[in-house]
């Protein structure tokens, strides 16, 4: 079953002042009971401390077995190394040619010895095969400066590529060779009076100038912060389910839900257990890790020889994971709180909780990418940016990143408090704590669905056509091998994805699933003069979007790639007549994706007091559908506005009237200023990088746009005072 | 003091479509009372008792608990509510003591005040023996016991028995209805939901025959009794129940 209905009441029941008594009553409370859990326990506590040890146990052993293996070479045909430098001396290589490494096991026969009924080469193969020897190194009669390289006449090392002695035993073994060889030429030349230093003009020397924190923090400095989250989500997981799901089940929820204390005050108190849970789980793995690997690191001797990269990891300079870590702990634990919220059951919260963790994934996994720094574009991407600024403090550069602080905090804000306020709206929602009791059943949930009919869509219905809509979008961009080369290619390009995948999905689910395809697509009547207004908008509008583009377009540069692949489409779309770009790039665009976005999808969010969430998901969702990255950030920070004018103008067609004109605009730019209209020198100028909007009329706009909105967002408000009014007298 | 005047719940259900659970029910309770909430499973008594502890919101209809809104002023009114319920459990991890100091102190009691309440309490409710035994490892009787103490804790002036009897043994759920009647006695308005018969005609002071989220009919035994011109208590119920179905099948007869 599932209430509804309740969505404002809920809210305002739950009004009240916070009290802080309250919520250190329930954090104390879920701190104790989780700590009476034993698997709580094992998991986040005893698991990291035994983990890490173990596995370093693990490394040593396989570490200590890698090192006993003495490498075996056999060299066959030692008689035909006569008058030449040395090689081979008794049961190893030549000092001269080994150097500073390890010895390596060495086994010579002459040539005549190894032949039997097989070939040399044959029995060879089947020693390196077998592992009797790891490698053999050939040496047949005529190899002394021949003149081709046939197998008869050149030194041959024989291995197995499937065998990693082998592979080891041909590197060190070809590298004696060399320097065997090398030896031999300044023999040579020394000999016939040419002086060495011929050979080497100069000397070639790395120098690394990065300060040996630097260096040392280097790889920790990545590995670390992405163990820790990794943990840190972990660790909120499972004390999420418990607190919610896990006490739904056992029937405790209500109990404390008829207690005094505020929705507010249970989210507050859950959501702080949670998060000292998830922080306790990545400080402890941290910790244990730090602790093993600077061990582990010490005994093997791994730094000294493969140069300081993975050298022990400096403990200092990992304090600073800790500013990062509170943020992200807090941020997981609210998604994870709300997640856990919908799920009846713990088993069913484990379902829920799986497909968090994959999109939260690519946040932690981005800055693991190489050349991915601290920027102002990926200081705005939540957790990747915050990761990076944590990246910067290890390294030491302080001042870079105090520069980027405001940004990463403000972003991880905003998100906090969008999670948090999820979280709160989950805990208020009837259906979500009491609902879903019955068995669920194909037929019947068909059933539901064609009868239980209303004017507009669910919320859930409105994701799964986002998510239609997106997965659509995904395929038939896949779909498209080549770019076309002719007009009719390109309107074919554009208006498939719009109509077919957009447009098409929505009507076919605004037929089947609600009462009035009108009103579920929001096709209403707004007040009269949003019309000629929203039209206004859409020009006011336009330079603002314009200055964003660029903005964005220097955040984020478009690759060359990008640019040569849409440079077809752009000389067509400049080349075909005014109107029917209009109608290809403007028109169509704006009736399907409004339609869809600020219609269909937005109507179905807004239901039950999600007028917020129905802005920032049909912004997000507008943005991901216009797959490239430049253009969807600039069309999600659009969305927002969209959407902000759709829920006050309560209809979509002022969205269209915009929607349309700013992108006719966009078209018509460069049209408008090859006219040689004079009056167009009051909007735009004409540079080097194509026109643009004078300052000054993009300043007016702003102001003009401002104003307008305003005046929109009044009409809302007279809206519903309108609406209440005509209620209170049947309520009387 | 409890007063409901046209109190509905609606919501949606997969099977059956948008389904009425309480359909204009109205009726008040008085301090020093004890009224009756009689039905079938899946009457609607439940959902009443829900929204009279705030934890569900009216679809429409008014409320009122001690004098606060059930919807605009849910918080006192959780305050001055105590609610048992066989939805209402205990926590596994805690123990009896705990678990009612945890509920004192989230209703704003001090320490001292809630450890005195609680030694008055245990007490008077026989629990001293299971003080310190953890939830989990407690019998059906003792847990309905602390749920009892936890709803006790705040000596609130209105308190609500949903199916409380419900899995009890006779010995323990004959000690519950003693409890609630002495509760009566000094002068707290009670409501006890419940399907048996038995309970209801011991221990009510006024009766609501609920089926299929409306009120059948309400008032004493004695005027139900005379209303109806049946002395036997569960004829009376059945004969209600029965009348009400012939009407309901009539009704869509007419609309079909």
């Amino acid at each position: 079953m599932s209430f509804s209905g309740n969505g404002k009441r809920a809210s305002r029941a739950c009004d009240g002042r916070l009290s802080w008594m309250s919520v250190w009553l329930i954090y104390a409370r879920e701190m104790r009971d989780q700590f009476r859990d034993r698997r709580t326990l094992f998991t986040i506590v005893v698991l990291p401390m035994l983990l890490y040890p173990l596995v370093g146990t693990l490394l040593l052993q396989i570490v200590q077995f890698t090192q006993q293996h003495t490498t075996r070479v056999c060299v066959i045909g030692t008689e035909h190394l006569e008058g030449v430098p040395p090689l081979v001396g008794n049961d190893c290589f030549d000092e001269s040619v080994v150097g500073e490494d390890k010895q390596l096991a060495v086994v010579t026969y002459p040539w005549r010895e190894v032949m039997t009924d097989r070939t040399v080469y044959e029995r060879a193969e089947d020693w390196v095969r077998s592992g009797t020897y790891d490698a053999a190194v050939m040496i047949p009669k005529d190899f002394l400066d021949s003149k081709d390289s046939s197998r008869d006449s050149s030194i041959q090392i024989v291995y197995n590529v499937a065998s990693d002695p082998s592979m080891v035993a041909r590197d060190r073994v070809s590298k004696i060779l060399g320097l065997w060889r090398d030896q031999w030429i300044r023999d040579r030349l020394s000999d016939s009076g040419i002086d060495i230093r011929t050979l080497q003009p100069f000397h070639l020397a790395n120098v690394d100038i990065a300060p040996e924190r630097t260096r040392e923090a280097a790889l920790w400095s990545k590995l670390l912060p992405f163990i820790m989250l990794i943990w840190a989500m972990t660790g909120a997981f499972y004390p999420a389910i418990d607190l919610v799901a896990g006490e739904k089940e056992r029937g405790t929820l209500e109990t404390l839900l008829c207690s005094p204390a505020l929705r507010s005050e249970i989210v507050a108190g859950k959501l702080f257990a949670v998060t000292t849970f998830s922080m306790l789980t990545a400080i402890l793995n941290a910790v244990s890790m730090l602790v093993t690997s600077s061990f582990v690191f010490q005994h093997i001797g791994v730094g000294s020889g493969v140069g300081a990269a993975i050298g022990a990891p400096p403990v200092g300079p990992m304090l600073w994971l800790f500013v990062a870590l509170v943020p992200l702990s807090t941020l997981f634990s609210a998604l994870a709180l709300a997640v856990a919220a919908m799920a009846k059951s713990s088993k069913e919260g484990q379902y829920y909780l799986m497909p968090l963790m994959m999109v939260t994934l690519p946040l932690v996994l981005l800055p693991m990418l190489p050349g991915t720094t601290l920027s102002v574009g990926t200081s705005v991407i939540p957790v990747t940016g915050m990761f990076l600024l944590v990246r910067a403090l290890v390294e030491g550069q302080y001042a870079f990143a105090l520069w980027h602080f405001p940004m990463v905090a403000g972003v991880t804000a905003v998100c906090l408090w969008l999670a948090a306020r999820w979280a709160q709206k989950q805990f208020e929602n009837e259906s979500v704590l009491f609902g879903g009791n019955e068995q669920w059943e194909l037929r019947g949930w068909m059933r539901h669905l064609w009868r239980d009919r209303v004017e507009v869509a669910s919320p859930a219905q409105a994701m799964v056509c986002g998510v239609i809509i997106l997965v659509g979008l995904f395929f038939g961009k896949l779909a498209v091998q080549t770019m076309p080369t002719d007009f009719a290619g390109i309107v074919r390009l554009v208006m498939t994805p719009q109509i077919g995948f957009i447009l098409a999905p929505t009507l076919v689910m605004a037929v089947m699933l609600t009462t009035s395809v009108r009103q579920s697509l929001r096709l209403r009547m707004p007040h009269w003069t949003t019309i000629p207004l929203a039209v206004l908008v859409g020009i006011t509008l336009h330079p603002s979007y314009v200055l964003l583009a660029t903005w964005i377009r220097e955040l984020y540069p478009v690759s060359e790639q990008t640019l040569a692949s849409m440079k077809p489409f752009t000389d067509q779309i400049s080349q075909a007549p005014w109107l029917s770009v209009v109608m290809l790039m403007a028109v169509v665009p704006a009736i399907c994706e409004e339609l869809t976005f600020r219609g269909f999808i937005f109507g179905g969010l807004e239901r039950f007091g999600g007028g917020l969430r129905a802005i920032i998901v049909t912004a997000l969702l507008f943005g991901i559908s216009h797959g490239v990255l430049q253009q969807s950030i600039s069309a999600a920070l659009m969305g927002l506005l969209l959407g902000w004018v759709a829920l006050k103008t309560q209809s979509v067609l002022p969205c269209i009237l915009i929607h349309v004109t700013n992108n006719a605009l966009s078209v018509s730019m460069e049209r408008v200023m090859q006219s040689g209209w004079r009056g167009a020198d009051v909007f735009i100028r004409s540079t080097s990088q194509g026109p643009e909007y004078q300052p000054l009329w993009i300043v007016v706009s702003m102001a003009v746009t401002v104003t307008l909105l305003i005046y929109f967002a009044t009409l809302g408000e007279q809206k519903k005072r309108s609406e209440s009014l005509a209620i209170q007298p049947c309520a009387a | 003091m409890i007063h409901v005047q046209y109190l509905t719940k609606t919501y949606e259900d997969l099977n059956r479509g948008r389904l009425v659970a309480v359909d204009q029910v109205s009726f008040t309770v008085r301090n020093g009372e004890i009224f009756g909430l009689l039905g079938p499973n899946g009457a609607g008594k439940t959902t009443v008792l829900r929204i009279l502890s705030t934890v569900l919101q009216p679809t429409s209809g008014i409320a009122n608990v001690a004098g606060f809104d059930v919807v605009d002023q849910a918080a006192e009114v959780r305050r001055s509510i105590g609610f048992v319920s066989n939805n209402t459990a205990i926590y596994d991890r805690m123990t009896a003591a705990e678990m009612v100091e945890y509920f004192g102190r989230l209703h704003g009691m001090g320490r001292a005040e809630t450890s005195h309440r609680i030694d008055e309490l245990f007490a008077q409710l026989r629990m001293n023996d299971f003080r310190n035994v953890p939830g989990a490892k407690m019998s059906t009787g003792m847990k309905q016991k602390v749920s009892i103490a936890r709803a006790l804790v705040h000596d609130p002036p209105v308190l609500v028995f949903d199916e409380a009897t419900l899995g009890l043994d006779v010995m323990v759920a004959r000690n519950l209805l003693s409890i609630v009647r002495d509760l009566r006695d000094r002068g707290k308005c009670l409501i006890f939901s419940t399907h048996i018969m038995s309970e209801v005609e011991r221990l009510c002071d006024r009766i609501a025959i609920m089926h299929q989220g409306r009120i059948l009919d309400s008032g004493s035994l004695g005027e139900l009794r005379e209303r109806h011109k049946q002395d036997d208590f569960e004829e009376l119920f059945f004969g209600l129940l029965s009348q009400h179905e012939s009407m309901n099948s009539m009704d869509s007869g007419v609309a079909i």
